[in-house]
């Protein structure tokens, strides 16, 4: 038995109070820094309100799209090859669908009617250039970290946020070796169909730079549809 | 503003000490509990107007600190096998504040924060049944339990040491 066995509840929290305190620590850090680092905090508590509600106004004014407008555009079907909506008795060109997150779903199952493509997706406020011949409009250039470069690396990250699919789900080194949208073919014909059947290509148009707009072209030597980028709109190029 | 600038200057210069105290004895290690007990005095400013209106203001801050670190914990737990991490024994001749540390580290989490909010806030057990959100009565076999835990580390503190 020893003097602190014989100490009360009071005393043990008063020496251990006292040792410890005893203990050197850290002075405080700049307070400067603190009250920077806290009022940055503040105002992003402020913006995430603010940015949900806009969000929930969008969101609504999206699903109220879908509701009372049609599906989306779509090509022609393939026995009667002119632009414009048709109910989807037969498989059609391509398909434009505009989903409820605001992204925009591009299916292609044949390379026709790139202008009626090019329209569908201005119209839904895409600035946009599609080319099926073989030939990417010259007038189109490309946005810095828009397009992959050569050899195949990451896509950039703007490229990856505006066409969240496929870039966004299949692993960097396929794009260019195994191709998400190679077609058949051989030599300077672009091809009539991808090689898979059909291309989904989403595109996220709140991720697009205010200057910006998308480009979607086969080409002659690779034979891809391909390649998707993200180019500086102009009249020329993306009509705005 | 410059009037809560003052309040918060003031705050932040007495409260530093004992919240990063009180974090230490709960979370043990000295990097880390600065860190949280940072970042809470930064989510003290950007909420200062809530925080100073608060019952305990520190309490607030060391709760915070806490959370925090619970929430560090949570991501590396995945990463990081736990046991014993950051227990550490004091070493020969390290002294009573040491082996105190360590019987405070060896104390189950709840009764840490117990402990901690009494000795270096001096908060009443109504107070920290408040900030804890758990029963007064809860407090208190948490205090009785750790001071208990305390007793016996302080004796055989005494009857090694000398």
């Amino acid at each position: 038995m020893n003097a602190h066995h014989d100490m009360s509840d009071t005393d043990v929290l008063s020496t251990a109070r006292d040792s410890l305190s005893a203990m050197p620590v850290a002075g405080p850090p700049d307070l400067e820094t603190i009250m920077a680092r806290g009022r940055a905090r503040r105002h992003r508590q402020r913006l995430i309100p603010a940015m949900a509600g806009t969000l929930a106004v969008a969101a609504g004014a999206a699903l109220a799209v879908t509701m009372l407008a049609p599906a989306g555009h779509r090509a022609a079907p393939q026995a009667a090859p002119q632009a414009g909506h048709q109910p989807a008795a037969r498989l059609t060109a391509w398909t434009v669908t505009k989903l409820r997150s605001g992204d925009i779903s591009v299916t292609i199952r044949e390379l026709k009617d790139p202008a009626g493509l090019q329209s569908a997706l201005r119209s839904d406020g895409v600035p946009a250039s599609v080319t099926f011949a073989g030939q990417l409009n010259p007038a189109c250039r490309s946005y810095p970290n828009g397009s992959i470069a050569w050899p195949p690396l990451p896509p950039a990250s703007l490229l990856r946020q505006v066409f969240p699919k496929p870039y966004g789900t299949i692993p960097p080194a396929a794009h260019q070796s195994r191709g998400w949208s190679r077609a058949p073919g051989t030599g300077g014909t672009p091809p009539a169909t991808p090689a898979s059947g059909q291309t989904v290509i989403v595109i996220a148009p709140s991720a697009l730079p205010g200057n910006a707009g998308v480009q979607i072209a086969t080409t002659h030597d690779a034979h891809w549809i391909g390649p998707v980028r993200v180019v500086y709109a102009s009249q020329h190029c993306t009509g705005s | 503003m410059s009037n809560e600038r003052a309040e918060f200057a003031e705050f932040f210069s007495t409260g530093w000490e004992p919240c990063l105290r009180a974090v230490l004895a709960v979370v043990g290690s000295p990097q880390l509990a600065e860190d949280q007990v940072a970042e809470a005095f930064v989510r003290a400013w950007a909420s200062w107007r809530k925080v100073r209106r608060h019952p305990a203001p520190r309490a607030w801050v060391v709760r915070t600190a806490l959370n925090a670190g619970a929430s560090w914990w949570r991501q590396r737990s995945r990463e990081l096998p736990l046991a014993g991490h950051d227990l550490t024994a004091p070493g020969p001749g390290e002294g009573l504040d040491a082996t105190l540390l360590t019987a405070l580290r060896h104390l189950p989490p709840r009764q840490r924060e117990v402990i901690a909010l009494r000795i270096f806030l001096d908060l009443d057990t109504d107070t920290i049944a408040r900030q804890l959100g758990i029963e007064a009565g809860t407090v208190r076999m948490h205090l009785s339990r750790g001071v208990m835990a305390l007793r016996r580390e302080l004796a055989d503190t005494n009857e090694h040491g000398g």
